[in-house]
């Protein structure tokens, strides 16, 4: 019971020593530019209900709901800027993002801190801003590691992104990252805790490359590659006591594109995975990728499909430690936008999840949602 | 029934009036009279206030927005932004939400916005010319929009 007091007593002074510092390079650069500082909040809220139906396990059957508030802060100043994200649900509470960052110029930003990896598309386009996607689910390749998402979404480190202007409008931007990568406990992966920084962790290093033909519109097409040393903690699950670590290289091809009142977004991710056991390596291969199509029927109204599928996944020995990781999904939807900010979301999905050893669960999904941004 | 034709009449001719009154109508792209800002291309301008930082020497463009004036809004985001006001403030926060990018600062007074321009010295804003000419206090930089 000591130790434990003593573990919080210490977690709670580097959490106050960190916020403190925080405020302090706050107040240092709003001192140094104060005319040019500027402060903006946003919060991001959601309401949504869940349903799965399952005619093969009825353990997989069920209703739930969420209410999540994302909290957003930023700092900016002529050569500094600082980005804080907060979640807040019914079952997490979490310091997503607190990054600070050097603005060399305008087109070069090295950013320190926790982040989300560049290196997952869908993660850096929308964070956790669940009104600004139109789709209430992520891909499964893009799930969060808490959800069992296949790649880390949170690293602590730096990050320098780089834009070259091309020609006519158009831009190749560039991100490298280096920095602390989850460690695998239990069933998912475990990103960094900065409030206990000797928990044990390895080195995730990424890189994206993104070329836009025209600054002035969302279309892009890009390649990342990430590299994800991932120590693993052997006591938390049978299923990982005699599996020291885990190598993961992955490619990926994204694309964003509209076109008149369609828009097209997609991924593929090609995972080589090295499961280092006490009895020998095991080498993984295979393949996640996702198409998602929009159209906008009305101003207000926007239908949508989904389609995720894979190549080896079925197999895959380091897929089958993530049994909660969505392997296949045939999804439709459809979002009505109304009052500016505020959207209504239908979804309803056929879906395949990686269950235990290698039998998926089978089970239709249907989901609801409110969501916000303020103000 | 006379009153029902008489009403029906009305609407055009007062549509009329309207268009007519508004024939001078112009929006223009000021800072402060005081700055040293002199010619901002239209270009920059729609980079600036879609969150793009547009250098200017060693310092940034700073764009303001004015609250409260829909048709002030819905002619710069049409004549210059070239965008809907749903995709533009998308825009915004989707910059921000990845890159911590700030939006234009939105005021909801000429006043406010005038004072804004007299302290950032690389400050931009658009208003009605009318609103311009009458206030010493800005300088005219290029005309966003005419009515014709």
């Amino acid at each position: 019971m000591t130790h434990i007091r003593r573990a919080q007593s210490a977690d709670w002074q580097l959490s106050v020593r960190l916020c403190a510092l925080l405020l302090l390079i706050v107040l240092a650069s709003h001192q140094v530019a104060r005319a040019e500082s500027q402060h903006d909040v946003l919060a991001f809220l959601s309401i949504e209900g869940f349903d799965m139906f399952s005619a093969s396990d009825p353990e997989l059957e069920g209703f739930d709901g969420r209410a999540t508030a994302d909290f957003l802060y930023t700092y900016n100043s002529d050569r500094f800027r600082v980005l804080a994200e907060y979640i807040w649900s019914d079952t997490e509470s979490e310091l997503e993002r607190m990054q600070a960052a050097w603005v060399v110029d305008e087109k070069t930003t090295l950013w320190f801190g926790r982040f989300h990896t560049i290196s997952n598309y869908w993660t850096t386009e929308y964070h956790h801003g669940q009104y600004m996607q139109t789709s209430i689910s992520r891909p499964g390749l893009e799930e969060w590691e808490d959800e069992s998402g296949p790649m880390p979404s949170h690293i602590t480190g730096a990050w320098l992104e780089h834009e070259f202007s091309l020609r006519e409008q158009s831009a190749l931007n560039v991100g490298l990252s280096a920095g602390i990568a989850p460690k695998f406990e239990g069933q998912h992966l475990q990103p960094f805790d900065v409030l206990n920084p000797t928990s044990g962790h390895d080195l995730a290093v990424s890189t994206r490359f993104v070329y836009r033909p025209d600054v002035f519109s969302n279309n892009q097409v890009g390649m990342t590659i990430s590299h994800n040393d991932i120590a693993v903690v052997s006591a938390s699950s049978p299923e990982l006591s005699d599996l020291s670590s885990i190598t993961q290289t992955t490619v990926g091809l994204f694309t964003n594109w509209s076109w008149r009142d369609w828009r097209f977004a997609s991924n593929f991710v090609y995972f080589d995975v090295d499961l280092a056991y006490t009895s020998g390596e095991v080498d993984d291969q295979f393949f996640l990728g996702y198409v998602q199509a929009e159209y906008a029927a009305t101003d207000d109204w926007t239908v949508f499909a989904r389609t995720e599928f894979g190549d080896g996944e079925d197999g895959s020995t380091y897929l089958r430690l993530l049994p909660a990781v969505i392997a296949h999904r045939q999804m439709l939807g459809v979002r009505w936008d109304f009052a500016d900010s505020h959207g209504l979301t239908l979804e309803i999905a056929d879906t395949s999840r990686q269950g235990d050893d290698f039998e998926h669960d089978h089970f239709k999904e249907l989901r609801f949602q409110w969501s916000a941004v303020f103000p | 029934m006379r009153a029902t034709v008489t009403k029906f009449l009305l609407v055009p001719v007062l549509m009329l009036f309207l268009t007519v009154s508004r024939a001078d109508d112009a929006v223009v792209l000021v800072t402060g009279s005081e700055g040293p800002l002199s010619d901002i291309s239209s270009l920059d301008t729609r980079k600036a206030y879609l969150g793009i930082a547009v250098p200017v020497g060693d310092n940034t463009l700073r764009p303001f927005r004015r609250g409260k004036d829909e048709r002030l809004n819905l002619i710069f985001l049409q004549s210059v932004i070239a965008m809907s006001r749903r995709s533009y403030e998308r825009r915004l926060l989707s910059m921000m939400l990845k890159f911590g990018t700030p939006r234009p600062v939105e005021v909801d007074s000429h006043e406010e916005l005038v004072e804004r321009l007299s302290k950032n010295r690389y400050g931009i804003a658009y208003m009605w010319k009318a609103d311009a000419d009458a206030d010493a206090r800005v300088k005219i930089i290029r005309v966003l929009w005419q009515e014709r």
